[in-house]
């Protein structure tokens, strides 16, 4: 025998006295069964709190004040690139998760001039699996794309002096984020592991190598030893799929974040 | 012990007890601003800092209104949603119509005569060949102070700190490059020698077309006379940019 806890607030007889249809009785007793559990109308009050925040009362902007939106919205499209580099990588993000179901970091023996494990699966997603050709092309134009979006966004931000006074730390912020841009697309051309990119990284080796006193430690912990190998695909591999779409996706979140609470700088 | 302790069921909340009395309670402003030393700081200059906001905003004499100007739905939405479409339209048919190669798988025991990484590094690779400017100090008896690739490697962070570090020495409120026809001439510089440059880096690909020298020296000469141009044209412009633009406020705020 046990005792039925008690309702102290009496929401079955609310709900009989409210005479409502199926629907929103349905609704209302979900949600009544989940504040129960987890007492949302908490975090209902913070989501309210912050709706409010943001259609806040604000000033009339710059362009609107001076009548500029002519002058402003002809140059539309220079300030639709940082916009253009998101959906790139939102583009790569999804093309790459497919080609990740069939690539395989593996290189063993492979500088050796015998086709490596991962070259095999390149090869046989550009021609073997069905629309693995435009797969892998949709994901490597969709990086040359971003790149090319990210520098030309940088350009702009500097010839319009975007980057000026509330906004010194996006700049810094944009700066790691091009940097880490730059690294991706490097550790994706080291992954088809042919003659450019066993060279190219035989490359990176050199300039880790390069760095005083901490070079042979950087070189191992990056490339996994002084000439390219097994390691060094497995390592960039990580980083690629792994490591940067974790630091970059919170990066660029920050950074639009900031983007959105300081508003965009309008050119005067 | 009392006689409440033992027979009271109520916690007692006139004081006595260890429960504050009710009209005794503080309430959160009050616990924020009864606290001591850094939090207090924190409290003070926040409140303080809304004050301001909120006179800041009793002032103003704009036309205030619950949102900003431009509609987010449909207007702005649509035309996002087009910009959005064409782009990816556009990465769609260049992957179509231009599809990637695929080398030769990787061999330790043959060079390509042309390595290079993908266009977006040709400047960071042109960097690292500029032995040639790696000094010989004399008083290190014509030693270099540091080997060629660490020089490299080093100018790459440079130009990176240099670029990072624009917004701590360009302040002021100006905005357009014909207000600042200096930081306009250095950023077209900057976007000169990161051209000629990567021609530098990817010199290996057209061998007959330039002797190398040559190509060194524009290297580093294009940038600077790119960068008089910029600022010899804005310049000029300045003057004629500036009358529109005073024009164009003085007609909206008549000098008193």
């Amino acid at each position: 025998m046990s005792l039925e806890p008690k309702d102290d607030h009496d929401h079955k007889g609310w709900l009989q006295q409210k005479d409502l249809s199926p629907v929103e009785k349905g609704y209302l007793s979900t949600l009544m069964w989940i504040d129960k559990r987890f007492r949302i109308v908490d975090y209902m009050e913070l989501l309210e709190n912050l709706y409010y925040k943001i259609n806040l009362q604000m000033p009339k902007s710059h362009t609107e004040q001076y009548n500029l939106d002519n002058k402003f919205w002809y140059w539309y499209p220079l300030y639709s690139l940082g916009f253009f580099s998101l959906l790139a990588y939102i583009v790569a993000a999804f093309s790459g998760a497919l080609l990740g179901f069939y690539y395989v970091p593996g290189a063993a023996g492979g500088a050796t001039g015998d086709p490596s494990a991962a070259y095999q699966q390149i090869t046989f997603i550009m021609t073997d699996l069905n629309f693995g050709y435009m797969l892998r092309s949709i994901h490597r134009w969709s990086a040359q794309v971003m790149t090319a979006a990210v520098f030309l966004h940088m350009l702009r931000v500097y010839f319009t002096g975007a980057y000026k006074e509330p906004r010194e730390l996006n700049w810094l912020l944009g700066i790691v984020l091009i940097s880490l841009t730059l690294v991706f697309g490097y550790s994706g051309y080291l992954l088809t592991f042919d003659q450019l990119a066993f060279w190219a990284s035989q490359i990176g080796v050199e300039m880790a190598l390069s760095i005083p006193l901490l070079g042979e430690w950087a070189a191992q912990l990056v490339f996994g030893g002084f000439t390219p190998s097994a390691a060094t695909i497995q390592r960039m591999y990580l980083m690629h799929v792994f490591l940067l779409p974790f630091i970059v996706t919170a990066l660029i979140a920050i950074h639009i974040g900031i983007v959105w609470m300081q508003g965009i700088a309008e050119p005067h | 012990m009392t006689e409440s302790d033992t027979t009271g069921e109520q916690p007692r909340t006139d004081g006595s007890g260890i429960v504050a009395p009710d009209d005794q309670t503080p309430t959160w402003s009050d616990r924020k601003a009864r606290t001591q030393g850094l939090s207090r700081l924190t409290y003070e200059y926040f409140e303080r800092a809304r004050r301001e906001d909120q006179d800041l905003r009793t002032e103003s004499s704009y036309i205030e209104r619950d949102v900003l100007g431009f509609p987010a739905w449909p207007h702005e939405t649509i035309r996002n949603l087009a910009i959005a479409s064409f782009f990816i339209g556009m990465i769609i048919f260049l992957s179509a119509t231009m599809p990637p190669h695929i080398e030769a798988p990787a061999d330790s025991s043959t060079t390509p005569a042309v390595i290079l990484p993908d266009w977006y590094l040709y400047w960071s690779f042109g960097l690292l060949k500029l032995g040639p400017l790696n000094p010989e100090l004399s008083i290190l008896g014509g030693q270099k102070l540091m080997a060629d690739r660490t020089y490299g490697v080093l100018a790459n962070l440079v130009i990176v700190g240099a670029i990072a570090i624009v917004p701590f020495l360009n302040k002021g409120s100006a905005r357009r490059p014909v207000e600042e026809p200096f930081w306009a001439a250095i950023g077209m510089s900057g976007v000169i020698f990161s051209i000629t440059i990567a021609a530098l880096s990817v010199k290996n690909l057209f061998p007959d077309m330039m002797p190398p020298h040559l190509l060194f020296d524009l290297t580093f000469l294009l940038p600077i006379v790119g960068g008089c141009l910029t600022y010899a044209v804005l310049k000029t412009m300045r003057e004629g940019y500036m009358f529109e633009l005073n024009r164009r406020y003085y007609r909206l705020r008549p000098p008193k």
